[in-house]
């Protein structure tokens, strides 16, 4: 019969030991660390390795016309000076204005509506007819009224960016508030939680994942609308840096802008993702 | 064993109608009547259909009776209230809220200052041994513990009666036992009414001062009985045995009968 004299506990690698526990500990993180740092690796791979194709073959092929299909050395030649200037930091800081001021509005006044639209019966019925209807126009279409109506100073860009973003935002909003699991709003009732307490500690809440979706889309739509709405006629931004790059035939400029446009997205969702999880631990685990 | 004799709770004539899919009148209850004194453990048993539910979700005041009443404390029952706990089948905490701050919640009804209710809310998991997840969200807990604390957040706000819907039904036999044998730790400790919603028959004799026992279409009451053994109840006695076989016995009558 074996008794725990028989063990040797002096054996360091003894399963129950804490040294094991700690060898395995950092074994793992090394696992952990390596598949970071391979993904890492070849996301930066991957990036270089589209800038490097798109180097050799406009430079070196001859089915390819390096002035409609600038190397990317050509388009940060360009770049260098217009940064130094100031005319990109410029336009980039007039566009997330509008696009910000614009999102912003759609953002404060998506979820209000989606929060009484879903909450209240007659509201609901009285304008979800004008609301769906409006939703199913593309925002874009609105663009040559839009600048009749307000001009083509900030007012227009921001108003169309607010109302393209809106739709998204309300409906989340409104599906989230009105599929809300019953067993909570019973929950607070026999807590005695007040109108206010149950609307912005329950409701809200517990409709957040789909107003996070509902956010997550405006921001993507805040870009498009913006791009359209400079297009169609404005004195600054990135889009008309690129109105600007077009009439000049200067595809290195509309490159840059292009490019620019694709970070901001990029970088505004990563912001966002981030936010969200900062502020709602408890949503992203559960 | 029997603690009070006023009645809390009283249930006259209630019948209870919902329309099915096409339209057709179903009877989720048929003239009900049944009295819960203040300070009683009673459980309601019965198969799935029978009403247990309904009838609990009368007392609540989530649903409105279509015929006969139902007062607490001789008023009748307009809404839900903390008055009336309520810990449900399902987990029911706020996920986006940690096990501390879903206890807190009902407290902010309270003219308390945030200590106050801070300190409340731990004395409250506390009782239920749960002092160290006092901030673990939800989803960081285990069945059996989310039922603990849902129990806490019921009885944080001192109601008279705890209304539980098979609060045990989805956590583990070995779990169910420890959350009874707290359950009836914290009824003696509070002196709060039960009412327990069950299909099971091993808890009900278990818990119950008395078991209330239905039947389904349409739901109603068959018997009642009171159990008047000492707690805590011995599994293996030959009384807990034989109260087993009848009631057993008459849920199967009840479901033949209607199935």
């Amino acid at each position: 019969m074996t008794t725990i004299s028989d063990i040797d506990l002096s054996d360091n690698t003894h399963p129950a030991s804490p040294s094991f526990e700690a060898q395995f500990r950092a074994a793992n993180e090394h696992a952990r660390r390596k598949a970071q740092l391979t993904r890492l690796t070849l996301n930066i791979l991957g990036l270089m390795l589209f800038i490097a194709i798109w180097e050799v073959i406009p430079r070196y092929s001859d089915w390819v016309n390096e002035v409609l299909f600038p190397p990317p050395s050509t388009v940060l030649q360009a770049f260098i000076p217009m940064l130094t200037s100031g005319e990109i930091g410029r336009n980039i800081a007039i566009s997330l204005q509008r696009a910000g001021l614009g999102f912003a509005i759609a953002l404060a006044s998506g979820i209000m509506l989606g929060l009484v639209t879903a909450r209240v019966r007659w509201l609901q019925y009285l304008t979800e007819p004008l609301l769906h209807g409006f939703r199913a126009i593309p925002t874009i279409a609105l663009v040559p009224l839009c600048v009749l109506w307000f001009g083509i100073g900030e007012p227009s860009k921001v108003v169309l960016v607010a109302w393209g973003a809106f739709f998204p935002i309300w409906i989340t909003t409104f599906i989230g508030v009105r599929d809300i699991n019953l067993i909570y709003l019973r929950s607070a009732a026999c807590l005695g939680a007040s109108r206010r307490d149950t609307l912005l500690l329950v409701v809200l809440p517990a409709a957040l994942p789909f107003i996070l979706s509902g956010i997550r889309q405006s921001i993507a739509v805040s870009l498009i609308v913006l791009v359209a709405a400079e297009l169609s006629g404005a004195s600054a931004g990135v889009a008309y840096m690129m109105s600007q790059g077009h009439q000049l035939f200067r595809v290195d400029i509309m490159f840059i802008g292009l490019a620019l446009l694709g970070t901001f997205g990029f970088l505004a969702d990563r912001v966002f993702v981030a936010l969200a999880r900062w502020l709602f631990p408890w949503y992203a685990a559960s | 064993m029997s603690r009070g004799t006023a009645s809390l709770i009283d249930v006259s004539g209630v019948s209870q109608i919902y329309a099915g899919r096409d339209g057709a009148p179903t009877w989720a209850l048929r003239d009900v009547s049944l009295q819960i004194g203040d300070g009683e453990f009673v459980c309601l048993i019965g198969p799935s259909g029978c009403g247990k539910t309904t009838l609990l979700h009368l007392i609540a005041g989530f649903l409105q009776p279509s015929r006969g009443s139902v007062a607490f404390q001789q008023q009748p029952i307009l809404g839900p209230g903390p008055d009336r706990g309520v810990v449900f089948q399902e987990y029911a905490l706020f996920a986006w809220m940690t096990a501390r701050q879903n206890v807190e919640f009902g407290l902010r009804a309270k003219p308390l200052s945030r200590g106050a209710r801070r300190q409340l809310a731990l004395d409250a998991l506390g009782r239920v041994g749960l002092l160290a997840a006092a901030d673990k969200y939800p989803h960081e807990l285990s069945g059996g513990m989310r039922q603990r604390v849902a129990v806490a957040r019921a009885l944080v706000v001192e109601p008279k009666v705890l209304l539980m819907d098979e609060p045990f039904a989805a956590v583990d036999a070995m779990t169910r036992q420890t959350l009874q044998d707290d359950l009836l730790r914290l009824w003696k400790e509070t002196g709060v009414s039960v009412v327990f919603v069950t299909h099971n028959i091993d808890e009900a004799i278990f818990l119950a001062q008395r078991v209330v026992v239905m039947a389904p279409h349409p739901g109603a009451i068959v018997s009642e009985r009171i159990i008047d053994a000492d707690y805590p109840r011995d599994r293996g006695s030959a009384a807990f045995g034989e109260l087993y076989g009848s009631i057993s016995g008459e849920l199967t009558n009840g479901t033949r009968r209607a199935a």
